[in-house]
């Protein structure tokens, strides 16, 4: 490495405005991050209540009372996660839901999916770069007797 | 201006006139661009905060067991949540009560906090958004502590 000549001291005033520009558009990746990471806690959280609001909203009492036991109400639980769904606010652009029903150790549970597109900030300025992302969620709710 | 001490420009700097505005155009766009992320920053940040402390109001509320102690445990619950993320202003909680506090009923929490739209060093801010969020919980139609039959969805 030899010492700059003197006849390269002001390339540096050059530099600078890149300097700054990746400066700048480094923050913004940040914010576009968070903002992903938003969405897929938002997801998780609506998954979360969802599933647990189904798990014991959509139990079927009749048939609870009558054998002791747990039977979901698969087209009311549905609806319940709908509409829990509804209620709640979030940045998730085409929000999407899938619930399935399984068993558990030996008990029903009620597994909801929340999916949706958050868009970015920032990103979109920059040609050819995403405008968005997809995320994805699933929270599994099971009705035990406590 | 002569970085050896003389009064006539040295032919080292001829280059520098020409590169000068280089100088004060990327100040501007590193404070320009700077506020910006930090202003986008600031609202995502509380946003995240606002998510959890709805969530938070929610549970809370229909954990309790009477309908006049959920409010306040609810509310008191999300300005803990904000206030464990940092922010420590006024949290505005409020819940779309259900008709009766009942089994099955859905409980609307609603957290909002207003942020400085330009976040300042020292100064505080200049004008305010209002970040809010809304979150859904539904009481157990099968816990105890409340009179009744549960009134579910059909």
């Amino acid at each position: 490495m030899s010492r700059p000549s003197v006849a390269e001291r002001g390339s540096v005033l050059m530099l600078m405005p890149a300097a700054v520009l990746i400066v700048i558009v480094l923050g913004s990746i940040a914010v576009d991050l968070a903002i992903a990471f938003l969405g897929e806690r938002e997801a998780a959280s609506l998954a979360a209540a969802a599933a647990n609001d189904a798990a014991t909203a959509a139990l079927r009492e009749g048939v609870f009372r009558e054998t002791g036991e747990f039977r979901i109400d698969e087209d009311r639980a549905r609806r319940i996660v709908r509409a829990t769904l509804q209620a709640s606010s979030s940045e998730l652009d085409g929000l999407d839901f899938d619930v399935r029903f399984s068993t558990l150790a030996g008990e029903p549970a009620v597994t909801v999916t929340v999916r949706g597109t958050v868009d970015y900030v920032f990103a979109r300025a920059i040609p050819g770069a995403p405008d968005g992302i997809d995320v994805e969620a699933t929270a599994t709710a099971v009705a035990r007797i406590g | 201006m002569n970085g050896d001490g003389g009064a006539s420009p040295a032919s080292n700097e001829r280059g520098q006139v020409a590169g000068i505005e280089a100088l004060p155009f990327g100040l501007l766009i590193f404070v320009v661009g700077a506020l910006l992320v930090a202003s986008a920053w600031a609202v995502i940040d509380t946003k995240l905060a606002a998510v959890s402390a709805a969530r938070e109001a929610a549970r809370t509320y229909v954990e309790a067991d009477s309908a006049t102690e959920a409010a306040a445990a609810g509310a008191a619950a999300a300005e803990e949540a904000m206030a464990n993320h940092g922010r420590h202003g006024e949290v505005t909680t409020a819940f779309d009560e259900p008709a009766s506090f009942t089994r099955c009923a859905q409980v609307i929490a609603r957290v909002s906090y207003e942020v400085p739209a330009v976040p300042l060093p020292w100064i505080g801010g200049l004008g305010s958004i209002t970040v809010a969020s809304r979150h859904a919980e539904r009481i157990d139609p099968f816990r105890d502590g409340i009179a009744g039959t549960a009134e579910c969805p059909p």
